[in-house]
């Protein structure tokens, strides 16, 4: 019993660290631009077929990390110096950017149906032969997403922390007129968010599709539930408390799919959601929203 | 030739009525309370299923091929009552964790999150209603107990939809002239001024919650009813959002604006392909067809806000609120 317990929180560790680069790179998108991205799942989708076609052309699949993060990262500042500033420009509200983030969404992902035939493509590369480590056996492959998701918590963080990049980023999640009269470039560093957090979410499209060695228009999109639950059990703007929100979910997720069956895995998920609303509301209370304006 | 066209016909005019009374049911949730409901095909598909399982009679009998709970055989109207009170119990325990005084994007992502799992459950958990594959060979209502032919009983059926959709319209609107009525709009346009006379608008948002989930379960009855299958297929998250460009193109708020989009979006847009000339592989018109929706709900929300029929709005001071454009 204790055995599976133990492999069941190896594997929770696994999905966490693919919860959380996703998670970090919505969070601070969504901390310091207010744009809810409901999109950000098909931007996923996005990097992970650039992802898969980098592979089938010959790229080394670790390559493709970084070409489905460049993807990515491509694609969100696309659309957030055009689409989103434009939406802006015109009125748009933090609700009304949601819808339409959401309208984006639905185009972006039938859109990737329609190119990808509605097909679903196995992408099984980097398998070698498990390893044992004590009661847990897991693959190589897992072993290095997970150090890949830490390495990326603590490059992040790094970068927040020490560099005047970070600082400026810091400074403009917390108060975006105060950063602008202090000097700071309001526009360049909303660049780099975009970048960033695009960069991320497209290397978490691709770091999913060799986990879950398969990917289809909808890869994404099922995905989205557990990085917005994430993000928002950590706090919005903070990747150090989406990183923690992605390591509670990924765990509880795995051993409630060892106890109770695979099926109820996603409404474990569900399940802490809604333990946050209930039990959390400080983080999501209304009367924030008033304050926040889009920065873009 | 002939006779297909009328079954074709009376068959738009039932999923016209399905379609009208979700746009009802949107339109009263969204365009008067605010309330933002993306997971609205999931009360439908809750509507869908109640009615189906206790019109199938019980699971597990002789030649049974699918699964399902609570199998029962109620005879003509009640699968419906069923339906709604099913669409409504559902909402109400849907809104009682998610219409908490959170922030709308929260509460919009909650929504659109417990419509995304929902269906997952619904796919794993197969002894629930037979999973995937989903309940199928559901009868129609009372047809061998009509003197009707095949085409007499599919206008009898449209105009049965249409009957239920003019009584909902009715209570619909008597619902939002009404004192409570002005308490949604109070609480849409102002939610603290609201909340500073009194209103309890978290009471107020589930109120309308949960007569939008009866209205949703009705819809989900009368269609499964008329088709007599039920599957995930039918209830993609995306569903929704046919609704809600629907009533964004015709105008929120509005009902006959509603009319219209539900005539203009899900029937006209929507049935239109099938007569052109197919192009590509199988499938890549009806994907195509979810682009343009997106693009068309994106372009909604740029060029006109309020739709192609707004609200006629009483005479009163003037939007004050700050929006620039």
């Amino acid at each position: 019993m204790l055995s599976t317990l133990v492999s069941a929180i190896a594997f929770g560790v696994v999905l966490a660290s693919i919860i959380a680069i996703a998670a970090m790179g919505f969070t601070l998108q969504f901390g310091l631009t207010n744009v809810f991205n409901l999109s950000f799942g098909s931007v996923m989708t996005i990097g992970a077929f650039a992802g898969y076609l980098a592979e089938v052309n010959g790229i080394n699949a670790w390559y493709g990390l970084g070409v489905g993060g460049v993807a990515g990262a491509v694609v969100t500042l696309v659309l957030g110096r055009g689409l989103f500033r434009l939406y802006a420009r015109r009125g748009a509200k933090l609700f009304e950017m949601m819808m339409v983030t959401l309208g984006l969404g639905l185009a972006i992902n039938y859109g990737i149906q329609a190119i990808s035939r509605n097909n679903v493509y196995q992408f099984t590369v980097l398998q070698a032969a498990p390893l044992h480590l004590g009661p847990v056996t897991i693959t190589p492959t897992q072993a290095i997403l997970a150090g890949i998701g830490l390495a990326i918590f603590v490059s992040l963080e790094a970068l927040l922390r020490l560099s005047r990049i970070g600082k400026a980023l810091r400074a403009m999640a917390a108060e975006p007129a105060l950063a602008r009269s202090c000097g700071i470039r309001t526009g360049q560093v909303v660049i780099i968010t975009w970048v960033i957090s695009g960069f991320l979410c497209g290397m978490a499209g691709v770091v999913y599709i060799i986990n879950s060695q398969s990917v289809g228009y909808a890869t994404g999109e099922l995905f989205l539930p557990l990085v917005i639950a994430a993000a928002i059990l950590g706090g919005a703007g903070s990747p150090a408390g989406a990183a923690a929100a992605a390591l509670l979910m990924g765990i509880v997720t795995e051993v409630v799919s060892a106890y109770g069956g695979p099926q109820y895995s996603t409404v474990a998920g569900f399940g802490i959601l809604v333990l946050v609303l209930l039990c959390r509301p400080a983080s999501v209370l209304g009367g924030q929203a008033r304050e926040m304006r889009l920065t873009l | 030739m002939l006779s297909s066209w009328t079954f074709y016909i009376s068959t738009l005019v039932v999923y016209f009525g399905v379609d009208l009374l979700s746009g009802i049911s949107l339109n009263l949730q969204y365009g008067y309370a605010g309330v933002i409901n993306f997971g609205y095909i999931v009360f439908q598909a809750a509507g869908a299923y109640a009615a189906a399982v206790v019109t199938l009679g019980p699971s597990g009998g002789a030649g049974s091929f699918q699964k399902y709970i609570f199998g029962a055989n109620l005879p003509f109207p009640l699968p419906l009552l069923v339906a709604t009170a099913a669409g409504a119990i559902l909402a109400g325990f849907v809104g009682l964790f998610s219409l908490r005084r959170i922030r709308r994007d929260y509460q919009a992502a909650v929504l659109l999150i417990v419509s995304l799992i929902a269906i997952q459950v619904v796919q794993a958990d197969i002894p629930l209603f037979n999973g995937s594959n989903g309940l199928t060979g559901v009868p129609r209502p009372l047809v061998n107990v009509l003197p009707l032919s095949l085409q007499g009983y599919q206008w009898a059926y449209a105009g049965w939809v249409l009957l239920l959709c003019a009584l909902v319209y009715l209570l619909v609107r008597w619902l939002s002239r009404s004192p409570w009525g002005r308490a949604l709009r109070a609480m849409r346009d102002q939610e603290d001024a609201a909340v500073a006379i009194g209103l309890n608008v978290t009471a107020l948002r589930l109120q309308v919650f949960v007569i939008g989930g009866a209205i949703a379960g009705l819809s989900g009855g009368l269609l499964v009813e008329f088709i007599g299958a039920w599957s995930p297929d039918a209830w993609g998250y995306a569903e929704t959002f046919v609704i809600f460009t629907a009533i964004f193109v015709g105008g929120v708020r509005n009902y006959r604006g509603v009319l219209l989009g539900v005539l203009l979006v899900p029937i006209i847009f929507l049935q239109l392909p099938q007569f052109l000339p197919p192009i590509g592989y199988p499938g890549l018109v009806q994907s195509l067809e979810w682009v343009i929706i997106g693009v068309l709900w994106m372009l909604c929300l740029l060029l006109r806000p309020s739709g192609l029929l707004p609200e006629r709005r009483a005479k009163a001071l003037p939007d004050l609120s700050g929006r620039v454009a």
